[in-house]
């Protein structure tokens, strides 16, 4: 269980933490760090930052575009930890979550990746396609519990409530409510759905409940956080907004300017 | 079934083996772990289900036209002048290939689940076609997804899917490519049901396809015995993902007598050149950049047997050296295509002729009385342009 994000949830300011995916090293590793950091000037309680993996099976055509282009670039995940690294030395507040696929991080392999997510100053990470039904998540997760560092798990809409209280039981950090049944940047949810959904969720934990998929503006965002859910959580919106302004040299201040909309009016949530 | 059987995996969670070297498993995203848990309750009720399993045989004798035949491969046998080949006769089935006892299955069992709608994903363009006339008798909609390399090259199949009511959507690439669209398309209606065309991805498919395929070896023993007295000495199949090969062997993976031999695409052979990975749901043998970050392409004139990785079950025997995987190149491919057609008078699918290429290597110096069984697994006509343009030539 990482101590800072427990720390970030207990605090009421913001009352609803805006948490950003980024795709690491994406558009190229230099960029991504000052991407990144201006995110974090701007009011981002949560980094995840995205490794990519070629047979991704949960992204939608934005972030599948940035991955691809990170793996052209020949970006590793050891490039993307080290880049973990360089945000954490920027920032000691900000929580930190290594989001991706089991693929490469099997082949890393898993126990050289906590150490190395540990050092690199994470706190948590998440794998989409890794299900407490298999073996590596097991061993993952107890590796990450003897570096103190969370397994961000997912509730889907799909998940009834025996499964939901299995995976409550093995989750720290926060939970990721995945709102819609779909890919990334595609569908979006209901606001009575989700209020329902975090209802639901909450009579199994009190865990904090990170809310995402579909936002894709501050009014969204805004209307997410009237659920009674305690982050909001934007991927495709973000990365959508680096690959339109990719020519833009002042790229990392355009998007601090662009987060802010959001964090500003997450604020008045509160 | 004993503890000690081949045939007693996969475990509840869908591996095949234990400890690090298990393979199968399910790596999926949440979204789809419900939907894989409730085909899992709804396949292992169901083949309980006297019921059902004679209505799939009844559809399998009258719409599929089963058995199909254990044909002796006179001229062939001549030409090698060694072993006495059989050919299983998959080719004749309704719509072409094997592919369509899965489909029949995986509808019906789909059917009495109450699902509404399909999705399925085809390479060679086999099973979305078989999955499209199953879906066109049980008045279901389906939307199939192909990689764009795949559809040019094997369009009858893509017509004949139209003409049976089918959607296609087409993504970049070609079977990788579409099995990861599919699982997209699945998570965004996990309400649909996914009919797979191989043995591959996350449990429980592996064990569904390959139920629904052992079909194949259960006819091999029955017709061998009645036919020749014994059952083969050899069985021989082609892979991409495996399902033609599985159900071939499947009857037979207690008998170590019976050798077995597997053959891959040379460039994609993930068996005899791989890695295990865990990709598109499952951990198992495949061709991966050495960080695991990328599936490896690579090419065969065989669409159904370009594929970077392979079913869990057969990575499972490759370990336990219960099952000998190979490989054939385009070459190889298409002289065993040009042999048969020649001598037996078969247009084969060039998938089948990988396994017809081992079949030549291994028939000569063999007793007259050692039997081979090629599973022949798909029909030509598909491949008739890529054939034409590669050894037409050859045949004026």
């Amino acid at each position: 269980m990482s101590e800072r994000l427990k720390k970030i949830f207990q605090s009421n300011n913001p009352k609803t933490k805006l948490v950003a995916y980024f795709v690491g090293c994406y558009p190229d590793y230099k960029t991504s760090l000052e991407l990144i950091k201006k995110a974090i000037d701007n009011g981002v309680s949560v980094i995840e930052c995205g490794y990519p993996t070629s047979e991704a099976s949960a992204e939608g055509p934005v972030i599948k575009i940035a991955h691809d282009k990170v793996l052209e670039n020949g970006d590793t995940l050891k490039d993307i930890i080290k880049l973990v690294s360089e945000i954490r030395n920027y920032n000691k507040e900000v929580g930190i979550v290594l989001m991706g696929y089991i693929a490469n991080l099997y082949k890393y392999p898993i126990s050289k990746f906590v150490t190395d997510i540990s050092d690199a100053g994470a706190d948590a990470c998440l794998v989409v396609d890794a299900p407490h039904e298999l073996k590596e998540e097991n061993i993952l997760r107890e590796e990450l519990n003897k570096k103190n560092l969370s397994l961000i798990k997912l509730i889907a809409p799909t998940t009834d409530d025996n499964r939901l209280k299995d995976i409550v039981k093995i989750s720290s950090g926060f939970l990721y409510q995945v709102n819609v049944s779909g890919v990334t940047g595609d569908k979006s949810a209901n606001e009575t759905d989700v209020s329902n959904f975090v209802k639901r969720i909450q009579k199994s934990t009190k865990l904090p409940i990170c809310s995402g998929f579909g936002i894709k503006s501050p009014k969204d965002a805004v209307k997410i956080a009237n659920t009674g859910c305690q982050g909001v959580i934007v991927g495709s919106a973000f990365v959508k907004y680096i690959q339109d302004n990719l020519e833009d040299k002042d790229l990392p201040s355009s998007l601090g300017n662009y987060i802010s909309t959001f964090t500003k009016e997450l604020q008045r949530t509160g | 079934m004993t503890k000690n059987s081949l045939k007693s995996g996969p475990d509840e969670l869908g591996y095949y083996g234990e400890g690090e070297n298990a393979m199968g498993g399910m790596a999926v995203g949440e979204t789809l772990m419900p939907a894989l848990h409730e085909l899992n309750k709804g396949f292992e009720d169901a083949i309980k289900d006297q019921a059902f399993l004679d209505e799939y045989a009844y559809y399998c004798k009258h719409y599929i036209g089963r058995p199909s035949p254990l044909y002796f491969a006179e001229n062939l046998t001549k030409n090698l002048g060694g072993a006495k080949i059989l050919f299983k006769q998959e080719h004749l089935n309704h719509t072409g290939s094997h592919k369509i006892n899965n489909s029949l299955f995986q509808i019906l069992l789909a059917r009495r689940m109450g699902k509404k709608h399909l999705i399925c994903e085809s390479g060679a363009g086999q099973h979305y076609s078989a999955t499209a006339a199953v879906a066109a008798k049980f008045n279901m909609p389906l939307i199939g997804v192909m990689g764009e390399i795949d559809i040019k090259r094997v369009n009858q199949n893509i017509i004949k899917a139209k003409h049976y009511g089918a959607k296609l959507k087409s993504v970049p690439g070609s079977l990788k490519e579409a099995i990861t669209f599919a699982i997209k398309t699945w998570t965004s209606n996990p309400d649909y049901a996914y009919i797979i065309g191989s043995c591959v991805s996350s449990a429980p498919f592996p064990k569904i396809v390959t139920f629904a395929q052992s079909i194949i070896g259960k006819e091999i023993r029955e017709q061998s015995m009645a036919q020749e007295g014994k059952i083969p000495d050899m069985i021989v199949g082609c892979l991409g993902g495996g399902s033609n090969f599985a159900g071939s062997i499947y009857e037979f993976l207690d008998e170590p007598s019976v050798k077995k031999i597997g053959v891959e695409a040379a460039e994609t052979a993930a068996l005899s050149n791989g890695t295990p990975g865990i990709m598109q749901g499952m951990k198992t043998y495949m061709l991966q950049s050495n960080d695991g970050s990328k599936s490896l392409g690579g090419s065969s004139l065989g669409a159904g047997i370009q594929y970077f990785s392979v079913g869990p079950m057969h990575s499972y025997l490759k370990n336990l050296k219960a099952v000998d995987y190979t490989f054939a190149t385009d070459k190889e491919i298409l002289d065993a295509y040009k042999l048969i057609a020649k001598t037996e008078g078969i247009s084969a699918a060039l998938e089948p002729m990988a396994g017809a290429a081992e079949v030549i290597k291994r028939a000569k110096g063999k007793s007259k009385d050692y039997l081979i069984c090629l599973s022949l697994c798909g029909r030509g006509e598909k491949d008739l342009d890529t054939i034409q343009e590669h050894i037409g030539k050859d045949f004026e």
